[in-house]
């Protein structure tokens, strides 16, 4: 509070009140990691996409990385939301009874959807490769092999024509999917009236745009950390060609996060009097300093340099991890912003509530890490099952 | 690819198309079996939850409720400038005090200073948003030193609780005062 | 205070000592249900309305000229919910607006315990000063409503928005959604709850508990299709009448007489 007074006599005026029933914050951490793990989803997914369906070539070393990166973040997609439900074992009355008109009742539809999809995209792509390792094993792996190529060993090139028209079927309309996905969950916050920072008709396209970033940069992250820790070299064009898409996408969500405060700023409603006493209290460290000064305009500046000035590949596989990393963290803390920074305001318009995490807890700090590092366990283990890299797939035609 | 391969080149998906519309068709009964039965009856939501919310106890009842018992209080209180404040605000809820036309616990008594406590809700003077014309104020220590009572008195040596002019008027028809508080 | 019949009550003591005593055996009373129905109807007409829906159009007024706040709405309404401490299905807020048009607001509690202190440490001379007494909208587009995702939280056709705690997930998306913020989250059902306008009082014909206790009459509960009721003639007289964030366009049921246009 004590940060928003600072902005004079109307700040003050307004800055002293918060409704008794807001002083608690509902959605806490695990919200905050809801979005931002479906967020990385549909990225990873768009990633994908851009070799299979653009057939941007460079990208085809981590296509199929992508997918199952993809598929390790989806598994845990609904954890958060269950460690937050106050009766999670009635969680599928989402499936039982959705109310057509709220924003919320269609995640469980769209997210078994998107599931189911990614899924058979995956074994679909991987099926040559499920079937020399099913021909090329015994005992329990066998089976799961024989099952993962649904029992069909046949590898003719009907079979493949087939299979390449359905992998190109499930990658169109995986590209709608994985926006509806994502620009659904901006549109959670983005259809909420009653909170000024969320009502936006940009939110859902904020939400996608940072999804795409964070799917980005989660990829080339990921991608040169496994290829260093195995030994395995890395692919510089497919990272070069990467960090101009991840440039890219980051010019829009970048611009976009900034239009949204500046016409609020611009129009100055009522709305801007109650953001402001926000943005420059309570909020002030973590959107400001943090989100913007430094975990948006140093990457911006160094991918910049990157796409635009031909450095050695030494210096691009140095400055790569660096700047998806601090992408990856950019999205995390937009999503804290966001999703915080909205509960931190009371509908009284007149004072804002302060939140730290706890701990322990359902929703407390140690559960976000767990959740948080679930997925890479996830990976690791599909790892075991489907090879990320093409060059590791048994040659037997 | 070698050429022993007995599965023809769709069953796979033939396969998966019956996996995936028996999953539907299950999921579909699973829906039909666990959905409420009065859901959507009157609208988008469990129709039995009406009688649910109309089975919610009554715990506060009203004054005439206590007065069916408490007869004595019902004279005095509803002749008296109190006849619209609560009993159970002061005492209680009734449902604490009888259910089902049984007396199932002891409401407590204020006294002393608990007293003077609940006077003040209402008729403190120093809370400036009241409405003067609906409620007489009062500021404690002033209004002690103005009647030349001790200070530490509570406000139910002199007044009623439940009719607060009540023994102040009778005084005052005994002293032949005719002015009216 | 309300009208209520005065014929009934002769020798009531005496009868109910004897049920007590068991010396009627089988008595009636003890098979009425929580002895609402002894009661006189205090809405008219509620205890003919059989239909699972009331053909009534409800309304709330809250009378801010009026209210001295006390606090006994706020007692009576944790008294008959047993609402957990700390949430709040009805408060009542104190306004102090000083002469540089400052506006401050306080609610120590919900006002559970009334106001006890005058606010202190203010810059300038009070200008004027209120209370607002705040509880559920009852919105006639509720966004509670529309925001469930599982329809645990409904409207009915009379215009209550009440909550299915069997239903309810907990998702706390329509806290999120009140623009009034009268939804919290009990911690001890762990879903969603609010006022309800006491829907199971009035139901049975009595008046809201608020409605009931009010000693200074600031809170009126009645039917807006019934001319005489004094919520239709307050509605339709020259009254200063508003209700809150009118541009939420959520229509609200609940008016607000005398309304200053710093409450939000």
């Amino acid at each position: 509070m004590s940060g928003a007074m600072q902005h004079g006599d109307t700040i003050l005026a307004l800055t002293n009140y918060v409704f008794p029933n807001d002083v608690y914050v509902h959605w806490s951490l695990m919200i905050v990691l809801y979005p931002y793990i479906t967020g990385i989803v549909a990225g990873a997914f768009i990633v994908s996409s851009l070799y299979h369906v653009f057939g941007i070539r460079e990208l085809q070393p981590i296509s199929r990385f992508s997918l199952v990166f993809a598929l390790a973040f989806l598994c845990c997609a609904t954890w958060p939301l269950l460690l937050h439900l106050g009766h999670p074992e009635r969680a599928l009355n989402m499936f039982l009874t959705p109310n057509p008109t709220s924003a919320m009742a269609g995640f469980g539809y769209i997210y078994s959807a998107y599931l189911i999809l990614l899924v058979h995209e995956i074994l679909f792509i991987y099926r040559p490769t499920m079937v020399g390792l099913w021909m090329n094993s015994t005992g329990i792996p066998r089976k799961l092999y024989a099952f993962l190529s649904f029992y069909n060993d046949n590898l003719s090139d009907e079979a493949m024509k087939l299979d390449h028209k359905i992998i190109n079927f499930l990658a169109g309309l995986g590209i709608p999917m994985a926006c509806i996905l994502h620009g659904y969950v901006g549109f959670i916050f983005g259809g909420i009236k009653a909170n000024p920072l969320w009502a936006t008709p940009l939110m859902p396209v904020i939400f996608l745009l940072s999804a795409c970033v964070s799917g980005i940069s989660g990829i080339i992250f990921s991608y040169i950390l496994i290829r260093k820790v195995t030994g395995k070299p890395i692919d510089v064009t497919c990272i070069r060609t990467s960090l101009k898409f991840l440039w890219g996408f980051f010019i829009l969500d970048f611009v976009f996060e900034m239009l949204e405060v500046f016409s609020h700023f611009y129009m100055s409603t009522h709305h801007w009097h109650v953001l402001e006493s926000l943005l420059w209290g309570p909020l002030y460290t973590t959107y400001w300093l943090l989100q913007v000064k430094i975990f948006s305009l140093i990457p911006f500046f160094l991918l910049g340099a990157v796409c635009l000035i031909k450095f050695k590949d030494r210096v691009v596989l140095f400055v790569a991890p660096i700047v998806s990393l601090m992408i990856l963290i950019q999205v995390l803390l937009m999503r804290w912003n966001v999703v915080i920074g909205g509960q931190l305001m009371s509908n009284s318009t007149r004072g804002q509530v302060s939140f730290v995490p706890e701990w322990l807890g359902r929703e407390g700090i140690l559960a976000a890490v767990v959740v948080m590092a679930a997925p890479v366990v996830i990976l690791f283990l599909l790892g075991k099952i489907f090879p990320f890299w093409m060059s590791e797939e048994p040659k037997d035609s | 690819m070698h050429n022993q391969s007995r599965s023809k080149y769709n069953s796979h998906l033939i396969k998966l198309i019956v996996a995936l519309i028996v999953a539907g068709g299950l999921g579909y009964f699973a829906r039909q079996v666990f959905m409420p039965a009065s859901m959507g009856t009157y609208g988008h939501y469990r129709g039995d939850d009406i009688v649910d919310q109309l089975n919610v106890p009554i715990r506060l009842q009203t004054n005439e409720s206590c007065f069916q018992c408490h007869r004595p209080i019902r004279q005095i209180h509803k002749e008296g400038i109190h006849n619209s404040v609560s009993c159970e605000i002061c005492h209680g809820p009734f449902g604490d005090h009888i259910q089902d036309g049984k007396k199932v616990g002891v409401l407590p008594v204020k006294k002393g200073k608990e007293i003077t406590q609940l006077c003040l809700r209402c008729h403190n003077k120093v809370i400036q948003a009241r409405p003067r014309k609906s409620i007489k104020m009062i500021g404690l220590p002033e209004h002690l030193e103005q009647k030349g009572v001790r200070v530490d008195h509570t406000c139910d040596q002199c007044h009623m609780v439940h009719d607060p002019l009540l023994w102040i008027n009778q005084a005052k028809r005994m002293m032949g005062i005719k002015e009216a508080i | 205070m309300i009208d209520i019949k005065k014929e009934i009550e002769r020798d009531r003591r005496a009868f109910i000592k004897k049920v007590l005593g068991g010396s009627i055996a089988g008595s009636l009373l003890l098979v009425l249900p929580a002895g609402a129905v002894d009661i006189a109807e205090q809405i008219p007409g509620m205890r003919e309305e059989k239909a699972v829906f009331t053909a009534k159009r409800f309304a709330f007024v809250v009378d801010i000229t009026a209210c001295i706040g006390c606090g006994s709405c706020c007692v009576a309404d944790k008294a008959e919910y047993n609402v957990p401490d700390g949430h709040y299905r009805t408060w009542v807020e104190r306004y102090i607006i000083d002469d540089h048009d400052n506006v401050f607001v306080d609610c120590p509690d919900g006002g559970l315990h009334g106001y006890i202190r005058a606010r202190e440490g203010l810059p300038h001379p009070t200008r004027d000063t209120f209370f607002v007494p705040k509880l559920c909208n009852m919105c006639e587009k509720p966004s509670c409503v529309q925001v469930c995702p599982v329809g645990a939280t409904y409207q009915t056709k009379d215009g209550f928005v009440l909550v299915d705690k069997t239903r309810c997930v907990g998702c706390s998306y329509c806290i999120q959604a009140c623009p009034y913020s009268v939804r919290f989250i009990s911690p001890a059902t762990h879903t969603a709850e609010k006022c309800t306008w006491c829907y199971h009082r009035v139901r049975k014909g009595l008046l809201p508990a608020c409605v009931e206790v009010c000693p200074v009459h600031a809170r009126k509960f009645g039917d807006l299709n019934d001319k005489n009721s004094e919520v239709y003639k307050i509605l339709h007289e020259p009254h200063v009448i508003s209700v809150l964030k009118p541009d939420m366009g959520n229509k609200p049921a609940l008016h607000y007489v005398g309304l200053r246009r710093e409450v939000v």
